[in-house]
């Protein structure tokens, strides 16, 4: 029961925001929406008179709003024109249901108290103060008069109005509980009253309420829903069902209380000072058996690739990858340090040891312009290479001075 | 110098923007309102003292790519393996299957490693261009041929226990001192590989090992004994090389004992290794980690009684705590793993334990977790007055990711599901479930074998405890892409369906057996049989019934293939009548009927009444006579019956009443 009626508040809320929005963004169309209801919702005098309350309401909130919404004033002055000749009546009612509000107060606050406790169990909404009663007890001056079909009218109406209907299950089940108690009409009004009011609550509240039950719900049930170890041949049970659970009774709460101090927090054995620091790691990097445990560790756990990324991780982990992000300097570690220009400027190899002129000065020079241009050797390997030359010219100097090409 | 550049500019943009903005009013007095609150906005969101802070130049690791990109991808819960995924032709369909091709890749890559290093002259070409070590062969042998302390760090680092043993002999003889450091290393890898060359295989490469480890599952248990009793075959000898190259030793340090002690403890000398470790401490010099963790696996192999086992523990770590050796976290394992051997006093001890390591901040892993949940539930034992261990633990756990730092990582999902099973608790199953999940986890699950358990226990528990759609979702997920169910948890799941009446689902699970290649077992399929004969269901669920039972028919009649071949018995051939006849396939069913013969089974009188009926509604007398034939060739006591039964519901002539009355006589002869 407390279930449904959750749900259903959750649903009521829904279509309260639905109804809300409509109802900022087109009022007009909320009074025609009555104007039309009027008629069609029935023909007995009571059901009007249970209107017009509300009417009036709107319209003083029309004329508060003032100039802006005139247009909207104009389609509540239709209405109201219908209804004021059955306003007229109103007054000769009223102070004949004053004296019966009265009379019924004691009996009507009792069942506001027994709604109200029933609320704190289902939503924890607040519980009815007295000051609400009087300030309920201005307005029901028709409603004893009110058959429940008109009541039920009502409370549609009233809802499309507010807050959204009330389910009429909900309705039905109130007028049940209702017709057990003397004053049946009262009691109906005054419950779905009560009821309609929780739909009334801010959403925000609401939702903070549901999500407050809800986690206490769940504490409620915690302590209780495992403090036993089932033998294997016993099948689990429900916690919710009765019978198999009853066995775990006060000594089991105690239990649960007692089992919210993890066992992982328990007192330590107090051999070790904390300080205690102390890297015996002085050793040339790791053993045999660090390897080894590295190698068990790999071999208990799974290191197969589940998709193709993780194969690629893999190969980049062994090296057979080209490595992200792509570096098309990759593996040319040692030639990181040397800057372009040990590369492209030679000239200063060539300065003590060679002619400074004549055809083997020529031909060097032509050898470092190449060299320059040479991106497959390192900057080691191109003053090897011009050594070599140093060395073979050095080697045919006697020859080249014979022939003149040796100018120094 | 960037910062202060930029800085200076920014003063420069201000600058001229308040000179453009006076300018902008004065020419157009009446404009500036559009213009106002472009230009206000421009000194708030620049002004000059704010800094510039340039933020650091970030270095991305070579995978970080990779495991972002990694992380976008789900597992396909229709797709095989990755492994498999190359070729859809070898997509495994059976456990066996998953068994041998896995198999046979892992073979084929140590078969083509193995050629590389046996023929490294063939496989000198370097193609690869930044140089790729690993494709390279790997030299096997030693390059250095002389007697120096060099060719012996060679030989130590290839592992040679012999030649290492032989070259520093030699090197003694010839009265050529060798370092401590290098005689440490020495003794580091005469103690761990117990003074024998190692097998060719445990050269560490995963690989190898890996498919040592699979081919060891069909053995399950007997194949891990016989690797356990394979490591104390090779048991610490007396005076061997190790100990006489120790005793050489003129001042041997910590390392040396250490090596010795781990030696002595892996190959199973307990009590020697802790006279070792009196001699160190009678030389005054202190022990490390490794020895005291070594030292506290072999602690319970050296008491007899739980609380003796305990004491020695405890004056293991207070030896520790004097000699001012901070454990790790490998320290908390062995002493949890010796707890397990104490009995009740693991019990009482373990958390303390815990929380002392977590004074000294080193977090337990999945192995303490693991081990943790040993002592508390000892398989076969029952669970009565623990108090939710698991449960604790869970909440330790969950929503952790957790690297592998102990080699008994591995155990801890098997162990919590197991213990899920055995008490029922599907609650904690899913968090250990949702807990593989988390992060790198799933790699903790360990090899295929133990992935092939972790399921079985998984899936048996959830055909246990959920209902059928759950237990079906969770089917459709594991089965076949990561899980290949066996013939129990088969009939675990026929069994959930059993319980859901949801029967009409077994032409499906059938088509799974199929493929799964449980085809043939034969209390399985007498299983099915049996439920789908049990109870009428309605017309269309009967139908696929009698399809999915012919079916069964074929595995009966062609089990050639080198498979095990099942043979008919009486109870799964009148199941399969009935089933038939429900379908009212008289014809099929008649087909099985004359099967009990040339198999030598009895039908059941049911069977033939039943039978008897759904000739009745078709009007078939001959037919009718001949199943009054056949029950009298099997010399059925219900013939008579049968009989009576035919004479009275079916229109017959002359001829067929005189054969009814002579096989009346002759059954009443008979008996």
């Amino acid at each position: 029961m407390y279930r449904r009626l959750l749900i259903n508040i959750n649903q009521v809320r829904n279509r309260l925001i639905h109804t809300h929005n409509t109802r900022l963004t087109l009022p007009s169309t909320k009074c025609k929406e009555r104007e039309s209801f009027a008629p069609v919702a029935s023909t007995s005098l009571s059901e009007d008179k249970g209107k017009t309350p509300e009417e009036t309401e709107v319209n003083a909130e029309v004329n508060t709003d003032g100039q802006r919404n005139t247009e909207m004033n104009e389609g509540t002055e239709i209405s109201n024109a219908t209804l004021t000749s059955q306003l007229e009546t109103e007054p000769v009612v009223k102070p004949e249901d004053r004296k019966q509000v009265e009379k019924t107060k004691s009996g009507k606050e009792s069942l506001l108290e027994l709604l109200g406790a029933m609320k704190v169990e289902v939503t924890t909404v607040r519980k009815i103060r007295p000051s609400k009663t009087p300030r309920m007890s201005e307005r029901p001056d028709q409603e004893p008069m009110e058959s429940t079909h008109s009541m039920f009218q009502r409370a549609t109406a009233e809802g499309s109005q507010q807050h959204g209907t009330l389910n009429p299950e909900l309705v039905a089940a109130v007028s049940a509980a209702a017709s057990t108690l003397p004053n049946r009409h009262q009691a109906e009004s005054e419950l779905l009253k009560q009821l309609r009011k929780h739909e009334a609550i801010p959403d925000t509240q609401r939702r903070a309420d549901i999500g407050h039950i809800i986690s206490d719900m769940k504490v409620g049930k915690r302590p209780n829903g495992r403090s036993n170890v089932r033998p294997t041949s016993q099948i689990r049970f429900d916690d919710d069902g009765k019978g198999y659970t009853q066995d775990r009774g006060i000594t089991s709460e105690l239990d649960g209380v007692r089992r919210r101090k993890s066992p992982f927090t328990s007192k330590r054995l107090n051999l070790f000072a904390a300080a205690a620091e102390q890297d015996a790691l002085s050793d040339l990097g790791p053993t045999l058996w660090d390897i080894d445990l590295a190698n068990q560790i790999v071999q208990a756990t799974n290191q197969m690739p589940r998709n193709g990324f993780e194969e690629m991780i893999q190969w980049t982990k062994e090296g057979r990858l080209w490595q992200y992000p792509i570096n098309n300097e990759a593996g040319l570690e040692e030639e990181a340090s040397v800057p372009f220009h040990e590369h492209v400027f030679l000239e200063k190899h060539l300065d003590e040891s060679f002619p400074q002129q004549g055809p083997v000065r020529h031909f060097m020079e032509l050898v470092i312009t190449g060299l320059a241009k040479n991106h497959h050797l390192t900057v080691q390997q191109k003053k090897e290479h011009i050594d070599w030359f140093r060395d073979y010219f050095r080697q045919k100097e006697d020859v080249l001075k014979e022939a003149e090409a040796y100018l120094n | 110098m960037a910062s202060s550049c930029s800085q200076a500019l920014r003063h420069h943009v201000c600058k001229s923007s308040r000179i453009l903005r006076v300018h902008l009013q004065k020419a157009w007095p009446n404009r500036s309102f559009v213009l106002n609150p472009a230009a206000d906005q421009q000194p708030a969101v620049s002004s000059p003292e704010e800094e510039i802070v340039i933020p650091k130049k970030k270095t991305w690791s070579k995978e970080a790519v990779l495991q972002a990109l990694a992380s976008t991808v789900n597992r396909d819960p229709t797709a095989s393996d990755y492994r498999f995924q190359d070729d859809p032709y070898l997509t495994p369909k059976t456990s066996s299957e998953f068994k041998l091709f896995s198999l046979s890749q892992e073979s084929g890559r140590n078969a083509a490693k193995y050629f590389i290093s046996t023929y490294p002259k063939y496989f000198q070409k370097d193609y690869a261009q930044p140089h790729i070590p690993c494709l390279m062969p790997e030299t096997l042998e030693a390059q250095i041929e002389e007697v120096s302390e060099a060719a012996l760090i060679e030989r130590i680092q290839m592992r040679k226990v012999k030649a290492a043993v032989d070259l520093y002999d030699q090197l003694q003889q010839a009265g050529t001192p060798v370092s401590l450091d290098v005689t440490n290393q020495l003794l580091d890898l005469i103690c761990f590989y117990g003074d024998c060359d190692p097998a060719q295989e445990n050269v560490p490469e995963q690989r190898n090992e890996e498919t040592e480890d699979v081919q060891d599952e069909p053995q399950t248990k007997k194949g891990r004994a016989s690797k356990a009793s394979d490591k104390l075959k090779a048991a610490w000898k007396e005076n061997n090389n190790a100990e006489r190259i120790f005793a050489l030793l003129s001042e041997p340090n910590t390392h040396s004992y250490s090596a010795l002690i781990r030696g002595m403890v892996k190959y199973g000398a307990y009590s020697k290794a802790f006279s070792t470790y009196t001699d160190l401490l009678n030389n005054q010099l202190k022990a490390d980690v490794s020895t005291f963790n070594a030292l506290i696996t072999a602690a319970p192999e050296v008491k007899e009684k739980y609380n003796e086992k305990w004491e020695l523990i405890v004056d293991l770590l207070k030896q520790m705590a004097e000699q001012k050796v901070k454990p790790n976290l490998l320290t908390l394992n062995a002493v949890l793993k010796a707890l397990r051997r104490c009995g009740t006093v693991g019990k009482s001890q373990a958390f303390p334990v815990i929380s002392e390591m977590r004074a000294l901040s080193i977090d337990p892993s999945l192995a303490s977790y693991n081990h943790l949940l040993s002592i508390f539930y000892k398989p076969g034992a029952p669970f009565q007055g623990q108090t939710d261990i698991l449960q604790e633990v869970m909440n330790e756990v969950s929503g952790k990711s957790f690297t592998p730092q102990d080699p008994d990582d591995a155990q801890f999902f098997i162990t919590a599901v197991r213990i899920c099973l055995d008490t029922k608790d599907i609650e904690q199953a899913y968090r250990v479930h949702e807990l593989l999940g988390v992060g790198e986890n799933w790699r903790l699950l360990g090899n295929d074998f133990q992935q092939n358990i972790y399921h079985a226990r998984f899936f048996s528990l959830l055909c246990m405890m959920e209902n059928i759609d759950v237990v079906l979702k969770w089917y459709r997920d594991l089965v076949p892409s990561v899980y290949y169910p066996s013939s129990n948890v088969m009939r675990d799941l026929l069994q959930a369906l059993d319980t859901d009446n949801r029967l009409d689902l077994i032409p499906q699970i059938w088509k799974d057996l199929k493929q799964l290649g449980h085809g043939n077992r034969q209390t399985l399929v007498e299983e099915l049989l049996t439920l789908m004969a049990r109870e009428k269901q309605n017309q269309e669920v009967q139908e696929t019934f009698a399809e999915c039972a012919l079916d069964i028919k074929k595995m009966y009649d062609t089990g050639d293939r080198g498979k095990v071949m099942m043979s008919w018995t009486a109870g799964s051939l009148s199941d399969l009548v009935s089933v038939l006849l429900a379908a009212q396939r008289r014809q099929d069913a008649w087909e099985i009927l004359k099967l009990f013969k040339t198999h030598n089974r009895v039908p059941s009188e049911e069977l033939l009444d039943k039978f008897l009926t759904c000739i009745k509604e078709s009007g078939d007398v001959n037919q009718a006579l001949e199943l009054v034939q056949i029950s009298a060739g099997f010399c059925l006591p219900g013939t008579p019956k049968l009989i009576q039964r035919v004479q009275q519901e079916f229109l017959l002539s002359e001829q067929q009443k005189s054969m009814l009355s002579d096989l009346e006589i002759q059954t009443f002869n008979s008996d």
